[in-house]
């Protein structure tokens, strides 16, 4: 062990030592200690710096403070401890709300993990204009979520949407048109639908990228050696992305299990609470109950869950820079 | 696609030329079949959105003529255009999008060149904290920020959401910029550097002009983000006429619901910029996306 | 020689050293009153900084009452040489609004509240005491409803302005059609009714009311509470649903589950209406009846719809123990942090002047319902047999907090939509009726126990 560290170290040491030196000799231990690039690196980052701090950072650390206060409107806050976090442990709205965040996330993941795949696999079959398609398969991802959500929210409508209408007049597949975001039974499903058809472009086309960067050659060996498609997509496709696919899963669970704007304006969190996830009840408690401090004890409960993704996820993408 | 080749050539060569040709015309059918219902899925929500922006309010509610308006009415652009805020909402989106996109970049740019080239202390530790920073999550961050900034005296300002967007375009401006920095060749700066350059020399006449389709695909991410973003405009803002446009957009909904007409004008109206950016910069963005951020 | 002395005195006005009369008389004197010098004079003048006040109205569905009083605040504002900045606030974001405002330290100078308004914000709201007194001394006096919401221990924090009128909306048409009589009560009465008229194979449906979170969902659910005896407060003003008076809530909510689950007298899908549902169901002929808000009522007047006239609007039906309603009267509050609380007032002495409330009285067409004793007797009531219903639903509402007093945690509860939460729980959520009330009562508990430790 000892031996490796010394080999080690005395790499290191030639590299930095071969490594061309500024600045004037008499400084060159700190140099060398900051790096040869420090003054126009740390004036590079200085805006970032600055930028994390005061945006996020700060907020966050005020954000851990206020969720152990009582605070409502124009009153200043109260510490209170855990007060708010041990009430919302009982509290039945709250308990919905996580299962419901859950439900969303994974089911809304899990399609969009299909869909996606589908639209790679798609896109790199012998078919004409290509890139084309690309392009226009993308749009979803690209239109204002806001969009797509009032949008959805008219197509859903009960009476005049054309959802029902498509089913009950043209296909004749109902009796009567469904109250698709006011009946308990389908306002998830229905929302969970806008949710993919907004974010599965973004899979697909991650995963097609992934898929161009794998070698053409393994497919080439892998035919040769006389695996039929579904075989080379197990063992040639599928190991290829599987970097990429975790990333994407994990980037999108993080986004989709705090998206606001869909909820929102489709179901507010309705009907009875059936779609109320956390976000929206977060929003809700702060300016519906405008019980502040609580809001954001809502909002952090699953704090230590989202920063194990968070770094899981954080390793994954540099790991993948790195290579 | 999921169709099997025949293993070995227990056919002969003809015969397996024939079945290996029709493979491929039944993988290109089924891959066409799926194709279509992919686009047709993605593109009919837009198709309905803007021939509801066509239609009368009669119309809509006797549910005639459902999928092509007759006759085609401009009604609901002129009454989004002359009776609502509309246009001070779409003066507002293009000003906090433009600046929060101009501001992203320029400190995205520098913070990622330093981050991927530069080699100075703390640098790895910078570039998780820029990339957790991209993933904590708005809905955390809504009520502290919006202390923050009405700390600053910006509440319900737009100087307050030009403020607050960096928190998220910037991380991930930074990111993305990081990958196609890196994709760059070393070789070229040191060789500006050997010719006399200093490091931010051959930054500004070397990596700059080759990084341009990558600045332009940051740029055109963090303003499709800016533009679309919701929440904080929705939380910060109070004054209707200051409002943002998906924020303004929603809000027809909570008032007076029977302005579908006219709110799907509204919603073409706001994803039209967006799009022909879009369609325009395609290429570089999948080029972007594909050079930088998610690398397998 | 001449433009500079102007540019002084401009300074000095803008400085207000001196007034615009003297200003003028000053300028006047220096460019010798010629016609140039005039023209400059006024450029002059008009640019000077003029005061901006910030005013916000609430944005009903009577559309021309909206108009109605902006014009009539826009006129005020020309008329005092006030440049005012009018923002509106709607059902969907009212609350989103004032708190946000209210914790940024940037409230408007004035705004039009709901009856919630003066007991959620009242630390932010000035005490409009004297203004209020005055007005309503003028008018005869208070309805003793509307004051408990402005009145608090004494001191008023709004000045009341209006009640929303509303009631039974119902097709008489389709009940004559059938020989079915108003109702009375809404057991036996409505759900006969509601069988005996609906159609559902033709999408007519006997009774439409959502308890989803909603103004209309938490009125019905409170209304109901009270019908049967019940209530989510005691006499002394604690927490009632599941102990005072356990028996009556649960037969209460039973009733209002039932209406959705057991009689299948509602549409399907009610449960995710909000305030706006019901209207467009009834106008489009699918409700044989509905609760609502005189919106409703206003919405087909004014557009002439063929159902206007086929409508009749009685008294809220009522349950075993009385008939209950409660209205929220609409009231202006000025905010403690604005400099112009002199303008605000004047501003409200106004658009409450007899004849401009007149005005915008007539074109609500009986949604600006009487807080003041003079007004409910205007003869405008009596204009349609409609109003009639309309005008004693609001004359004999009950408050918040009934039968207990009218309290900030009252108006909470009332705030959080607890009530229809609650029903809300059992229809969606599964829940058994005991358990929901169980469970609201809990919330109800907190919110007593918060609010009595602010």
């Amino acid at each position: 062990m000892a031996k490796l560290v010394q080999s080690t170290a005395a790499r290191v040491l030639a590299e930095d030592a071969a490594l061309p030196m500024r600045g004037r000799p008499g400084r060159a231990g700190l140099k060398r200690w900051l790096g040869p690039d420090h003054r126009l690196g740390y004036l590079f980052v200085l805006p970032i710096v600055v930028m994390v701090l005061g945006l996020v950072a700060y907020p966050f650390g005020y954000a851990v403070y206020l969720s152990m206060t009582q605070k409502f409107v124009g009153t200043p806050p109260v510490f209170v401890g855990f007060e708010n976090y041990v009430r919302l442990a009982s509290d039945g709205f709250f308990q919905r709300a996580v299962v419901n965040s859950f439900t969303f996330t994974l089911s809304s993941v899990a399609v969009k993990l299909v869909l996606g795949l589908g639209m790679a696999l798609v896109l790199t079959a012998p078919i004409r204009w290509r890139s084309f398609w690309t392009g226009v398969l993308l749009i979803p991802w690209v239109a204002p979520t806001v969009v797509s959500a009032l949008n959805f929210l008219w197509i859903y409508d009960g009476s005049l949407g054309v959802l029902n209408y498509l089913l009950v007049k043209v296909f004749g597949v109902l009796d009567h048109g469904v109250g698709w975001l006011s009946e308990p039974g389908t306002a998830m499903a229905s929302v969970i639908a806008v949710n993919v058809w907004r974010g599965f472009p973004f899979f697909g086309i991650s995963f097609l990228a992934g898929m161009k960067a794998i070698p053409g050659e393994l497919y080439e060996a892998a035919a040769v050696d006389g695996a039929s498609a579904l075989r080379r997509f197990r063992h040639v496709t599928l190991p290829g992305i599987k970097n990429i696919v975790i990333i994407v899963v994990l980037l999108s669970t993080i986004w989709t299990f705090n998206d606001f704007a869909i909820i929102y304006i489709l179901t507010k969190g309705g009907p009875g609470g059936a779609t109320q996830v956390i976000p929206v009840f977060t929003y809700e408690m702060a300016f519906g109950a405008q019980r502040l401090g609580e809001a954001i004890a809502v909002a952090l409960y699953l704090l230590p869950a989202l920063a194990f993704v968070i770094i899981v996820l954080s390793n994954y993408m540099r790991r993948g820079r790195d290579r | 696609m999921a169709v099997s080749v025949p293993a070995g050539g227990a056919g002969g060569r003809g015969d397996r030329r024939r079945s290996q040709a029709a493979t491929a015309r039944l993988q290109s059918a089924v891959s066409y079949a799926i194709l279509l219902t992919l686009l047709l899925l993605v593109l009919f929500p837009f198709y309905w959105m803007t021939i509801t922006s066509f239609k009368s309010e009669d119309q809509m509610r006797s549910l005639v003529s459902m999928f092509w308006p007759s006759p085609v009415v401009l009604e609901n652009y002129e009454q989004l255009l002359t009776k609502t805020e509309f246009v001070s909402w779409y003066g507002n989106s293009v000003l906090v999008a433009v600046s929060s996109t101009l501001l992203a970049t320029a400190v995205g740019t520098i913070g990622a060149y330093a981050l991927a080239r530069l080699r100075f202390l703390g640098r790895a530790f910078m570039s998780s904290a820029v990339l957790i920073t991209y993933l904590v999550p708005p809905s955390i961050l809504f009520i502290p920020l919006y202390a923050q900034i009405k700390n600053l005296g910006l509440a319900n300002s737009l100087a307050g959401l030009i403020a607050a967007y960096p928190s998220f375009t910037v991380p991930f401006v930074t990111w993305l910029l990081m990958g196609y920095f890196e994709s760059i060749p070393e070789e070229l700066e040191e060789a500006a550097m050997i010719d006399g350059a200093t490091r931010f020399g051959a930054f500004r006449r070397v990596i700059l002009p080759l990084a341009a389709p990558g600045l332009l695909a940051a740029a055109l991410y963090a303003f499709t983000q800016a533009w679309n973003e919701f929440l904080y405009a929705l939380v910060f803002i109070t004054d209707a006429r200051l409002r943002t446009l998906p924020v303004g957009l929603a809000s027809f909904i909570t008032g007076d619901v029977y302005g579908w007409g006219y709110l799907m004008a509204g919603a073409v109206l706001t994803t039209v910029p967006v799009i022909a950016a879009y369609i325009y910069l395609q290429k570089y963005m999948v080029e972007g996306l594909t050079a930088g951020g998610v690398k397998g | 020689m001449t433009d500079a002395k102007l540019r002084g005195l401009a300074e000095q006005l803008a400085a207000g050293v001196i007034a615009r009369r003297e200003f003028l008389r000053k300028s006047a004197i220096v460019t010798g009153g010629t016609a140039a010098g005039l023209t400059v004079l006024e450029r002059m003048a008009g640019a000077q900084p003029a005061t901006k006040m910030r005013v916000w109205l609430f944005k009903s569905f009577v559309t021309a009452g909206n108009d109605v009083l902006a014009k009539q605040v826009e006129a005020w504002a020309k008329e005092r040489r006030v440049q005012v900045e009018m923002d509106w606030a709607t059902f969907g974001d009212r609350e989103q609004k004032f708190v946000a405002a209210i914790e940024a330290g940037n409230p408007p100078d004035i705004a039009e509240m709901n009856y919630q308004g003066p007991s959620r914000y009242k630390a932010a709201l000035r005490d409009v005491s004297a203004l209020a007194r005055s007005i309503a001394d003028a008018r005869g006096g208070l309805l003793p409803y509307a004051e408990r919401y402005v009145n608090l221990g004494g001191q008023f924090y709004g000045v009341a302005r209006l009640a929303f009128g509303g009631g039974f909306f119902l097709r008489k048409d389709i009940l004559e059609a059938k020989g079915v009589k108003p109702p009375k009560v809404y057991d036996p009465d409505v759900l006969e009714m509601a069988k005996k008229c609906q159609d559902p194979s033709k999408d007519l449906w006997g009774f439409g009311q959502t308890l989803n979170r909603s103004d209309d969902g938490n009125g019905f659910m409170q209304n109901i509470l009270w019908n049967y005896g019940g209530s989510a407060w005691d006499k002394d003003g604690k927490p009632a649903l599941a102990t005072t008076f356990y028996k009556q809530n649960l037969e209460a909510l039973q009733f209002a589950v039932d209406t959705i689950q057991r009689h299948k007298v509602q549409p399907p899908g009610v449960m995710g209406w909000t305030d706006v549902h019901n209207n467009e169901a009834y106008m489009a002929g699918k409700l044989v009846s509905t609760n609502n808000g005189a919106s409703l009522y206003y919405a087909m007047v004014n557009r002439k719809h063929p159902l206007a006239e086929k409508t009749q609007v009685i008294l809220t039906p009522g349950g075993p123990a009385g008939s209950f309603v409660s209205a929220g009267a609409y009231n202006w509050g000025v905010f403690k942090q604005s400099k112009l609380h002199e303008l605000s007032e004047d501003l409200i002495r106004w658009v409450e002047d007899e004849g401009r409330f007149e005005e915008y009285m007539k074109v609500c067409i009986g949604q600006a319902g009487a807080v003041y004793k003079k007004r409910a007797e205007h003869s405008y009531w009596k204009s349609d047999p409609n109003f009639e219903g309309m005008l004693q639903n609001i004359l004999r509402s009950v408050w918040a907090g009934y039968p207990g007093p009218f309290t900030a945690a009252a108006v909470e509860v009332q705030a959080q939509y607890i009530l229809c939460d609650m029903a809300g729980r059992v229809v969606t959520a599964g829940l058994s009726p005991e358990a929901a009330l169980k469970e609201a009562h809990k919330r109800v508990e907190d919110i007593h126990k918060i609010r009595s430790r602010a």
